[in-house]
């Protein structure tokens, strides 16, 4: 279901489609090759290290700090709706890197390179097909305001 | 079957009597907490609650008209606030003022759809902002048979029934991306108190009607009401549940 | 294995070329490169195709190029790594004849990137990046190197000033190249004025869009030299790959694979960064001019900035850099800038380069980069 990831997807395909389905329940994940544990953010099926086809996804807590950031003036197909829109690129607290948008919770001014930030799964609410991404916010933002288990 | 209910909480509008009351009985009874909403019948609510109390759950019981807005945004605020959650939305008052379409008012048309359409769009949509930063939640919205076909002297009535089924199909797409189940239950006649006060011609009409030889109880409606806002029923969504006996094939 | 020397160059205009197909413009700049190795059709036994197809209507081009070329039957075929697809059809021609396949071969970097509507193009644009991880976010090309950007600012202080100084530059270059498509000089004030791209990169640090072709005329050992102009030997030929994704990339503020590709190139050659008479750097961004300079040596990490501040990178300075224009005032047709660059190097070392000519430039040096720096060739030139 990886074709629910991102407001445009050009990549249906792929090993790690499971990926989507995590996070539409609210679980960022990686991988972690099971033969030589080589983990990787984004999430691989394959391993460059022992190439072992053998893994399985670790979940991210989300914890992420920033390491560069833009803002996006001009926008391609897609995303004329959106700009001018702020991604940055985060290390993971665990391993590994990702890049998003900057979420509601975050003031343009506030942002500047080295700050905490929360990795948070989202869902495009107004859209009727299911699509999902996630976003950068404070840290201690959670996916659901209530902490049920349901 | 353990409907895994406990703990959860529940709204009942229209809960004082009848079948709202059966409902917020058996949600108790299954472990929720159970909020409910009346119009003058503040006896029978507190009666109510006073029985979900006894059964070791919180209640309690506010008046007002279903058909205000700003209100229902309110009772979810309190019952968030009072028991720190809300999982359950059934929407269940609702009125009739019969009459043949040219001698019906506008004032009677106004009134019930105010009250049963409006009124569920009021309560749905309070408990929605709710359900849709959760990622979960359970609605279910007691329509009627009388909403899936015509009767005579209820175009106000059936306009607002079938309505309800509209609003809670359309509701169920919005929701579901968020974990939420959105489905209808329509009963055909139940055995209530304002039932029972109807002339023995309507009633017994009513029994000819059904397959099964009797009307439902209002307990019957409750179990199916109960199942729905379980997890049991978790992949039921979108639904229209038929409760009537066979009345209406 | 034999030395190859670039015994011929031809360059044609770069711009809005609506005057012509992609196969015409490689003609232009092939014909020039003939005639300047004084060589007959015939000594060509192949040749190599720099060029990006997606932006070309026209499928598999090296086929029509050849043709138009009157080539056939010799042996042909495309590289393609992005805006580094003339310099890695340079280095395939160079195995080529260093193996003994071929003796001669005809190197044609040609683009067009107009051909392609602006919906297609704006569809394209959101597509450089790793498309599985970045792309659903809108990425951009000039996106990725604001990243660099804000990066290295942050953390060498670089200014936006410093970044447009780099075009300035270029523009003060480019008006004295009749084969660029910008022939105007820029104040620092025009560009400080112009819109934004991508925070901090504003219009006048991106490069443009350009159709255009350049060529080059590789030889043997044994067979360079027949002509009346010096040849200028490919002697330092290194290149190095990077992972696409920003997200695998050690840090934002350099380009691995240009400081491992001019590595191999300067150890080949048997010379170091202070050799370097003059070099073409790939500006795609002014940032990205920054970038270069710290990563092939000519300044240490951090000082790119200040590099271009005290300019050193004018002719006149440390080592000049790109005073035919870059990029930036050349304009990018993605597939011939490598081959472009090339031909100003050899320019230069041969001392044709009139008005921007470097005094006494024996050593120069090319640096191209494809996408955002998953590609890096960098080759060393030197006319004894």
């Amino acid at each position: 279901m990886f074709k629910w990831f991102g407001k445009v997807n050009f990549s249906p395909c792929t090993k790690v489609s499971e990926f989507a389905q995590h996070l539409k329940d609210g679980r960022l994940m990686g991988s972690r090759c099971k033969k030589c544990g080589l983990e990787s953010f984004p999430p691989r099926a394959d391993c460059n290290r022992c190439l072992s086809s053998d893994f399985k996804f670790k979940e991210m807590s989300g914890r992420a700090t920033l390491v560069s950031y833009t803002k996006i003036v001009a926008a391609p197909s897609g995303f004329e709706n959106d700009a001018p829109y702020v991604v940055g690129v985060v290390d993971l607290k665990e391993f590994g890197r990702l890049l998003a948008w900057f979420g509601d919770t975050i003031q343009e001014k506030e942002i500047k390179i080295g700050m905490n930030l929360q990795v948070v799964p989202r869902i495009f609410e107004e859209i009727e097909d299911i699509k999902v991404y996630y976003s950068l916010e404070m840290p201690g933002t959670s996916w659901s305001s209530t902490n049920s288990a349901t | 079957m353990e409907l895994g209910l406990e703990g959860k909480s529940a709204i009942v509008t229209g809960g004082s009597s009848g079948i709202g009351a059966a409902i917020a009985r058996e949600l108790a009874r299954e472990g929720c907490n159970v909020a409910i909403n009346h119009i003058h019948q503040d006896a029978q609510a507190r009666k109510i609650i006073d029985e979900i109390v006894a059964m070791g759950r919180n209640g309690f019981a506010v008046e007002t008209d279903v058909s205000d807005f700003g209100a229902a945004e309110e009772m979810v605020a309190a019952v968030v606030s009072k028991f720190g959650r809300l999982d359950i939305m059934v929407c269940n008052a609702g009125i009739n003022w019969d009459g043949v379409i040219w001698k019906m008012t506008e004032e009677q048309w106004d009134k019930v759809i105010a009250v049963n359409l409006k009124g569920y769009f009021n309560y749905n949509r309070a408990a929605a902002l709710v359900f849709k930063d959760q990622k979960s939640g359970k609605i279910v919205n007691i329509s009627s048979i009388n909403g899936m076909r015509g009767k005579h002297s209820q175009t106000n009535y059936s306009a607002s029934k079938g309505g309800e089924i509209g609003l809670s199909k359309a509701l169920a797409k919005e929701l579901g991306k968020f974990n939420v189940n959105v489905n209808v239950v329509a009963p055909g006649m139940v055995m209530t108190d304002m039932a029972k006060s109807l002339p023995a011609e309507f009633l017994n009409a009513a029994i000819d009607e059904t397959v099964l030889g009797r009307i439902a109880t209002a307990d019957d409606i409750a179990h199916l009401v109960a199942f729905l806002s379980s997890d049991k029923a978790r992949h039921i969504t979108g639904e229209v549940f038929k409760i009537d006996g066979g009345q209406y094939i | 294995m034999t030395r190859v020397g670039i015994i011929g160059i031809g360059h044609g205009k770069f711009g809005r070329r609506s005057d012509a197909n992609v196969q015409e413009l490689a003609f232009e700049a092939f014909r020039e490169a003939v005639a300047d190795a004084q060589i007959e059709l015939n000594d060509i036994d192949g040749s190599v195709i720099g060029s990006v197809p997606e932006y070309h209507k026209q499928r598999s081009l090296a086929g029509v190029v050849q043709e138009y070329l009157g080539l056939n039957p010799k042996p042909t075929w495309l590289t393609e790594v992005a805006c580094a697809s003339g310099s890695a059809a340079i280095r395939t021609a160079w195995m080529g004849i260093r193996s003994g396949a071929h003796s001669i071969m005809a190197v044609i970097g040609c683009q067009k990137m107009t051909e392609l509507s602006t919906a297609e193009i704006l569809a394209l644009m959101g597509r450089v990046g790793d498309v599985q991880w970045e792309s659903g976010f809108g990425t951009t090309f000039p996106a990725y190197y604001a990243l660099f950007a804000q990066s290295h600012m942050h953390q060498y202080g670089t200014t936006r000033k410093q970044l447009l100084e780099v075009a300035v530059k270029n523009h003060f270059y480019g008006a004295r190249n009749p084969k660029a498509l910008f022939r105007k000089e820029i104040t620092l004030e025009d560009a400080l004025g112009s819109d934004m791209v991508a925070d901090p990169l504003q219009v006048y640090d991106c490069c443009a869009n350009a159709d255009g072709a350049a060529c080059v005329i590789l030889a043997a050992e044994e067979v360079a030299g027949k002509n009346s102009k010096p040849v200028v030997w490919l002697d330092g030929v290194g290149c190095a790959s990077a992972s696409v994704s920003v997200l695998r990339r050690p840090n934002l503020v350099e380009l691995p694979s240009a400081q491992e590709a001019s590595r191999i190139a300067y150890e080949m050659a048997g010379i170091g960064p202070k050799d370097i008479k003059v070099a073409e750097v790939h500006d795609c961004f002014t940032i990205a001019e920054i970038m270069a300079y710290e990563d092939l040596g000519f300044c240490k990490k951090g000082e790119g900035g200040r590099f271009i501040s005290e300019r050193q990178s004018y002719i006149g300075g440390q080592t000049p850099v790109n005073v035919d224009g870059g990029l930036k005032a050349k304009g990018h047709p993605i597939g011939a800038t490598g081959v472009s660059m090339t031909v100003e190097i050899v320019k230069q070392l041969r001392g044709e380069a009139e008005e921007r000519q470097v005094p006494g430039a024996d050593v120069g040096l090319t640096h191209n980069v494809g996408g955002i720096g998953q590609y890096c060739f960098v080759h060393v030139l030197r006319r004894e």
